[in-house]
């Protein structure tokens, strides 16, 4: 009966799996370390020097809205086009346009966005609807209002994906070149348009310029690309204006929308009382 | 967008004639199931008005000719636009009277979209105001 020293032996035994299996795990890690390092891009931990970086850049803060009703509320930017021109041309691809025609002859009935479907990318840029910059280490954000949405844009050196999913806001990425952001954004759903009725393919591509021209005035400049809808760039550019003692407001579309889109692609609208209404009066 | 973005098409078409200036928020959602090609006025007695996204409602009681009321729905602009210009979830309560303005719906149907309410005073309540106010 040798109990303890074959508890020693056991224990052993297990201490040798124990550092064989650590021992391989560490050299396989350190192969694969510099592989995963190549294809994931590691945020850095903010710093004080990183928050005193933001401090210097154009003061986008606060809340922007392109102003309704009037001329201003879509401006060709001297820089890019003809002054007062209020329509950049859109030159689509044969197929594209008889795409643009298909959807143009549905126009009169209400499209998906009657059941609360967002529009997403380069039109959620567009709405008579206000939004709200922030600043921070590495990021934009964009908090858009209608339809409560966000863009975040990286501006933390990482790459754009190779095949990033289609989403609605696509994936952005930017840089500052002097007091201008530049953002590259890719990988759209084709749920969303060019502009109401233009469709595009997975390959669109937006390039989109952020500057002041005063302190409460800010320019985009838009360019989309898309080698298979469209035959040249497709530039655009919008004026906002800062309303620095506005918030936020929520949206939620799907509150009390009675507007809908039946099966058949036909508009209907729904009359029902509200359930908390007050009763009929005697 | 919907709501805010047919109502800027609007306004443009009805006070400065052209659509141009809003052709960055030219409507997905379109006015299909509204006749915009007639405006009707009809009085009443207001019996909710219900401060929602993506649309505030006014709904109306109207006395009809068999001695009871009829309640008509009328589709207004988003809360998020009308609280940047003087409106409040307050501005109708129940038992207003007014006289709405609006497009009829094609099918006849009790309702349609609301333009403007004006009071027994005169007060006129705007829906389609496209400055905000800057103090908001």
């Amino acid at each position: 009966m040798r109990p303890a020293s074959g508890g020693v032996e056991l224990r052993n035994r297990h201490l040798r799996m124990v550092f064989f299996c650590a021992g391989l795990f560490f050299v396989s890690s350190a192969l694969l370390l510099p592989l995963a390092a190549q294809q994931t891009f590691k945020k850095a931990v903010p710093t004080a020097a990183d928050w005193a970086a933001v401090a210097k850049l154009p003061d986008f803060t606060g809340v922007w809205e392109i102003p309704l009703g009037g001329p201003a509320a879509r401006v060709t930017n001297p820089a890019v086009g003809v002054p007062g021109r209020l329509f950049a041309p859109l030159s689509l691809t044969p197929e594209y346009e008889a795409k643009r025609k298909d959807l143009m002859a549905h126009a009169d009935q209400d499209n998906q966005s009657a059941n609360c479907l967002p529009p997403g990318m380069p039109g959620i840029m567009a709405q008579p609807y206000p939004m709200e910059f922030l600043l921070t280490p590495g990021q934009v954000t964009i908090i858009i209002e209608a339809y409560s949405e966000t863009r975040h844009i990286y501006t933390d050196g990482r790459p754009l994906p190779d095949d990033p999913d289609p989403t609605f806001f696509g994936t952005s990425i930017g840089h500052w070149e002097g007091g201008t952001l530049v953002v590259k954004t890719v990988g759209f759903s084709t749920e969303t348009e060019i502009e109401p009725h233009v469709p595009h393919s997975d390959k669109m591509q937006v390039l989109e310029k952020f500057r002041l021209l005063d302190p409460n005035t800010m320019s985009i400049e838009t360019t989309v690309t898309d080698p298979e809808a469209l035959t040249a760039p497709y530039v655009s550019s919008r004026i906002l204006k800062r309303h620095r003692n506005w918030t936020i407001a929520e949206y939620i579309c799907e509150q009390n929308n009675r507007n809908y889109v039946d099966r058949n692609g036909k508009a209907g609208i729904n009359l029902t009382l509200p359930k908390d209404a007050p009763p009929e009066p005697k | 967008m919907r709501p805010i973005i047919k109502y800027a098409v609007l306004a443009a078409i009805l006070f400065s004639g052209v659509i141009a200036g809003t052709a960055a928020a030219a409507p997905h959602h379109g006015f299909a199931v509204f006749d915009t090609s007639s405006q009707k006025n009809i009085t009443g007695t207001v019996r909710d008005f219900q401060w929602t996204n993506p649309h505030t409602w006014v709904w109306l009681d109207v006395p009809n000719d068999k001695g009871g009321v009829d309640t008509y729905g009328f589709e207004g602009m988003s809360p998020n636009y009308l609280e940047r210009r003087g409106w409040t979830r307050k501005t109708l309560k129940p038992g207003d009277k007014i006289t709405v303005t609006y497009f009829p719906l094609k099918d006849g149907a009790h309702g349609g979209s609301f333009l403007i309410g004006k009071r027994p005073n005169g007060e006129e309540l705007r829906m389609l105001i496209t400055s905000p106010t800057e103090d908001h």
